[in-house]
């Protein structure tokens, strides 16, 4: 446990390393193509041509057409945006449940502290696709329903970094200090706490956001939050995996986009932990 | 057992499938001598959702529930009913008394006897059980009676001339009466009937094991010595899971095709009665303008449908009969060739005029037709969106709360006419959501089950009931749905059976 | 990568083995804990599992019944399957029901749960064994070998493929390890699986290619995590003291630098059960396996709640009784947890 408080990342240890540069380069295109994608891609990612269907690269259409004919390129680009956005939105449901409750396991007493850590132990158990399967059997087969179980499963990780951030300072001496001064709860949490807590968290959501994109192209993959014929990159990955026969490369290239995303964000949260990107 | 067999063995160097399997090794295309046993046959198919032919939820479980269970009758290649556990039937001059005669002797795979008076036991708990799925077709027998052990009786509430085939599919499968006193709710798992093989093991979603059943009335047609059913695999790894010898046989979607000949496995296309279709219910909006719903039926590119869908196997329909049967109607040919202009002139005719016509197209899997389907009805001026939910529900609010408007579905064909016809447009038809049917089309389908099957008008009065159907109903069906089976080498060539997949005669080496 | 789904191996980083309660309770409390907890975290987790079949709003009754289905149906149906009674008696029922060996019965085949899910069991209990004992043998010797060597061409390598293998999505690795070993090389077979009953042998080659997909971002975390924690304490004064006196290096590594190194590797492995158990779903589908997850992911599509439940239910059982050994060993095998 004492690696815990070693582990305590810094935004002041953080150096522009090359993967560093890399990282943030591919996540501002990532960012830009969330926003922009849509606008910028070369064709209508729903225009169908059934009889262009299934063709390899060409000048018009650089990543080849899918079963559908569609631009498969266009297709990954407007796509960014809901892959993004579901990815975000399971992280979010983490740190809202996680956060919070993580820190008031320090302060709000025992009896609290027990219940809430029974509970995290409780969710950690849910493995994550079988649950995000059950959560879609029983709410509806929606990307949202499947991004809140998912984040549901998150809450633990956030609780669990952000109390092991917050416990070293519970007994740290400048905190005592303040106690001893009188200043009050929140303002210690908020001008002592706060500040150690969010590297630690903005580490983990790096993390679990990379995670989450994985855990959308699974559960896209299993046909489970998929919302056809809005492209995401999960979706147009687990159906090209359909046309190996006709197209063995094909899926090759959303993989790609999908591992090069999550690469970057494994480099950067790598990059705010001390002795991580060694 | 023979799944732990490794893949040498599958080349033929070493075959030890079972116990079975050593009394015959067969080389390929030879015939085996009757009765002997030629090797365990790996199928992969959709599994069952009950063992229990009574409480079967899914069309696909009959194929399986074939091997285990013999009905009366069963349908040769062209559809036609032909004796089975029964030698033959006859009807009364009215047409509701339907005599049949069992062959002597016969026994379930429990030991006890297929008698006159288990037949009774077995249709009549298919009718009366309050759990049973095919009690609505059996509501026309008013009664069974076993006056002898090999006479059958049954007495119709009206005439209907398809008995002897309704009971040659799921409907007319006989059920051991020992195993239902036992323990009925044990039938799904464990299975006790007449039928060429019995099932020895069964674990869900995994693996059901057969062995070949020596008291099968037509025992000496089953070369095999077992059957093996194993759920299917993703498409992608199909036709790896056949070369690798995990399948001797195995369903293949119309994509994997090409693949399966480049491996070098044996590609069958087997016609089948299977349509696709969508269901379209005439009381939600925007079906309840009878413009907007003759829209639709011009608004579909059917033949675009079929390309992505099935890689152009099977044919665009509409009508859900296939091409030479019985009730295929030519007059229908063409009927709704895709037209978009001529769909936008109706839609423009409707009570919605030119602004665009919303349409909800719900689906168990968006991807493929219905995102194509969108695209096509868009274009002829609706405004469509897609709603995905699971299958299971789609059970509850198609079928039996009718609450959706447009549902992309599959019908998977009966073995009666009529029972088709009951299943797509009858009142209170599955496939009909809007629950309304013509009186033109009632008494075209009644003057259908009055009329005998061998009789010469019989094929141009049903093909009048289904022109009537396919012009007054709102079903717009789409295209035929072969069965598409990839074999390995070693396995000889799988009869073509329309609407049951049975196995006379196959052998594996 | 299977497993990688969401927890990419650094997530797991930060989290210690236990709750971290402090101040540190004296050893004998530390064991109370590590094996009372666990039966509480059980009633949480049943509470969830039975809460999220509870919350479910369509009728099985009318899914099951189908067309057929009249009102009167739905209600001997719904009073069959104790649906009409209290929420708070049905769950007790359920979990005490469930203590003994009895999970009910699916609402579409009527088979009971229980036989359903001990048929699939052992699948995936074998192949999760496999995936350990790979992940542990792969991720061992690569974040050993990577340690010794530190900065060598051989630890940039495998923190490169460590690295890269939490990038991948699961179903990519599935897919092309059966595209490289079936298709390609036509050395084991694409699907499928033979019980371990039927020879260790037969049940190796179908195993083998999931079992690989499970475990390989296992490996690769325990890979860096090793490592790294290696690292620092070849780095330590104990360890240069030993050196110079004339210990063995391989005593050294094995006897303190690994024993004090274990704790965060082992940490990660027991995280590795659940994430093993989750990625199986893909894995299963990927390679036909008859295993929980398959049954899962077909009674969510069938709204069978009792077989959710149930799945669930077991899924969470197996994860807590495998925390509460990797608990007790860290406690066993660490110095920490010994002292």
């Amino acid at each position: 446990m004492s690696t815990l408080t070693a582990a305590r990342p810094s935004l002041r240890r953080f150096r522009w390393l090359p993967s560093v540069r890399f990282a943030v380069a591919v996540l501002a295109v990532v960012a830009f193509l969330a926003v922009f994608g849509g606008a910028v891609a070369p064709h209508d990612p729903l225009l169908q041509d059934p009889d262009l269907a299934l063709r390899g690269p060409s000048p018009a259409h650089p990543f080849g057409t899918d079963y559908l004919g569609r631009d498969v390129f266009s297709r990954l680009l407007a796509g960014t945006g809901t892959t993004v956005a579901a990815a975000l939105q399971s992280v979010g449901v983490g740190l809202a449940l996680g956060v919070l409750p993580g820190l008031a396991s320090l302060w709000l007493g025992r009896g609290v502290e027990w219940m809430l850590l029974r509970a995290v132990d409780a969710v950690m158990t849910l493995p994550f696709i079988v649950f995000a399967i059950a959560v879609t059997g029983v709410l509806g087969n929606g990307l949202t329903q499947a991004m809140v179980a998912i984040g549901v499963l998150f809450a633990p990780l956030f609780f669990r970094v952000t109390r092991a951030a917050g416990l070293s300072l519970t007994r740290a001496q400048y905190v005592e200090a303040a106690e001893l001064f009188g200043a009050s709860r929140w303002r210690i949490l908020r001008t002592h706490v706060w500040g150690k807590v969010v590297p630690t968290v903005a580490v983990t959501a790096a993390q679990a956001t990379g995670g989450a994109l994985l855990a959308v192209s699974s559960l896209t993959f299993l046909g489970i939050g998929v919302q056809p014929p809005a492209p995401t990159w999960g979706g147009v990955l687990a159906s090209e995996l359909g046309f190996l026969a006709q197209q063995p490369w094909a899926p090759v290239i959303p993989a790609a986009l999908i591992m090069l995303a999550v690469a970057a964000l494994n480099a950067l949260a790598d990059a705010i932990r001390p002795g991580g990107a060694a | 057992m023979s799944s732990s067999l490794t893949r040498r063995s599958f080349l033929g160097l070493g075959a030890a499938a079972g116990t079975a399997t050593l009394l015959a090794a067969c080389g390929d295309g030879t015939v085996a001598a009757p009765g002997a046993a030629g090797g365990t046959l790996k199928w992969g198919w959709s599994s069952v959702t009950s063992w229990d032919p009574v409480t079967s939820s899914a069309g696909w479980d009959v194929h399986l529930l074939s091997l285990v269970y013999a009905g009366l009758t069963k349908l040769d290649e062209q559809g036609n009913a032909v004796p089975a556990l029964a030698t033959g039937w006859k009807y009364d001059s009215a047409g509701t008394t339907l005599t049949f005669t069992l062959r002597p002797g016969l026994k379930f795979s429990d030991g006890t006897a297929l008698d006159a008076a288990a037949v009774k036991k077995s249709l009549e708990r298919g009718r009366d059980l309050p759990k049973s799925l095919v009690a609505a077709q059996l509501a026309n027998v008013k009664a069974v009676t076993a006056p002898d052990a090999t006479t059958v009786v049954l007495g119709l509430a009206e005439p209907d001339y398809q008995i002897p085939n309704l009971l040659a599919g799921k409907t007319g499968m006989i059920v051991s009466p020992a195993a239902i006193d036992a323990d009925a709710a044990a039938l799904a798992t464990k299975p006790v009937g007449a039928g060429p093989f019995t099932l020895t093991s069964y674990v869900q979603n995994a693996k059901a094991v057969l062995t070949r059943n020596p008291d099968y009335w037509d025992a000496a047609n089953i070369k095999l010595g077992g059957f093996e059913a194993y759920p299917l695999p993703e498409p992608a790894t199909v036709v790896a899971a056949l070369q690798s010898g995990q399948y001797d046989v195995a369903q293949i979607p119309g994509s994997q095709v090409e693949a399966a000949k480049a491996a070098g496995l044996q590609v069958q296309v087997i016609p089948s009665l299977v349509v696709a279709v969508l269901d379209v219910n005439i009381t939600k909006k925007p079906f309840d303008d009878p413009k907007v719903t003759e829209a639709l039926r011009y608004a579909v590119d059917r033949a675009a449908l079929l390309k992505t869908a099935q890689f152009d196997h099977g044919e665009v329909a509409y009508q859900p009969f296939p091409k030479g049967y019985a009730g295929y109607s030519n007059s229908l040919e063409g009927i709704y060739q895709y037209d978009p202009g001529k769909a936008k002139q109706l839609l423009a005719q409707s009570s919605y005029g030119t602004s665009p016509v919303e349409v909800v197209i719900t689906t168990a899997k968006a991807e493929g037709v219905p995102e194509q389907l969108q695209s096509q009805l868009n274009a002829a001026g609706f405004k469509a969106t897609i709603e995905v939910i699971p299958q299971a529900q789609a059970t509850q609010l198609v079928y039996v709360q009718h609450s959706k408007a447009l549902f992309v579905d599959q019908f998977a064909g009966r073995d009666s006419a009529v029972q088709a016809f009951q299943v797509l447009f009858g009142k209170e038809g599955l496939m009909n959501p809007g629950r309304q049917t013509p009186q033109e089309l009632v008494d075209a389908l009644a003057k259908v089950s009055r009329t005998p099957l061998d009789d010469p008008s019989y094929p141009s009065v049903l093909q009048a009931a289904t022109a009537i159907a396919v012009k007054s109903m709102p079903n717009v069906f789409l295209y035929s749905v072969p069965r598409i089976l990839a074999r390995r080498a070693g396995v000889s060539a799988i009869p073509g059976f329309t609407a049951v997949q049975r196995f006379e005669g196959v052998t594996v080496s | 990568m299977t497993t990688l789904l969401s927890r990419p191996p650094d997530l797991v980083q930060p989290v210690p083995a236990a709750a971290p309660d402090a101040p540190r309770p004296r050893r004998s409390r530390r064991w109370i804990g590590t094996l009372a907890t666990p039966v509480v975290v059980f009633v949480f987790s049943s509470l969830l599992t039975f809460g999220l079949g509870a919350l479910s709003p369509s009728n099985p009754a009318a899914a099951v019944l189908g067309e057929t289905a009249t009102p009167a149906d739905i209600a001997r149906m719904n009073h069959e399957f104790g649906l009409d009674r209290p929420l708070p008696v049905q769950y007790l029922d359920w979990l005490f029901s469930a203590l003994q060996g009895d999970l009910g019965r699916s609402y579409f085949t009527t088979i009971p749960v229980a036989d359903s899910i001990f048929a699939a069991l052992p699948v995936d209990l074998a192949l999760a064994g496999l995936a350990v004992l790979l992940a542990v043998l792969i991720g061992g010797a690569a974040g050993i070998a990577a340690a010794l060597r530190q900065g060598s061409r051989l630890d940039r390598a495998v923190t490169a493929v460590a690295s890269g293998l939490g990038t991948l999505p699961p179903f990519v690795l599935g897919i092309g390890l059966i595209v490289i070993f079936a298709v390609l090389l036509k050395a084991l077979p694409a699907g499928g699986y033979v019980p371990l009953e039927q020879g260790a042998g037969a049940w190796l080659r179908f195993a083998i290619l999931p079992a690989l997909a499970l475990s390989l971002d296992i490996a690769a975390s325990i890979a860096r995590q090793l490592r790294t924690s290696l690292v620092g304490q070849l780095g330590e004064n104990y360890v240069t003291g030993a050196v110079v006196r004339g210990l063995g290096a391989r005593r050294v590594l094995f006897r303190h630098a690994l024993r004090n190194a274990i704790g965060p590797a082992l940490t990660v492995l027991g995280m590795g059960v659940p994430m093993v158990l989750g990625g199986a779903v893909v894995t299963e589908k990927i390679f036909n396996l008859p295993g929980l997850a398959q049954l899962t992911l077909q009674a969510s599509s069938q709204h069978d709640i009792p077989l959710i439940q149930g799945t669930l239910l077991v899924t969470v059982t197996v994860v807590l009784i495998c925390n509460t050994l990797v608990n007790v060993a860290v406690l066993r095998l660490t110095p920490q947890g010994r002292r």
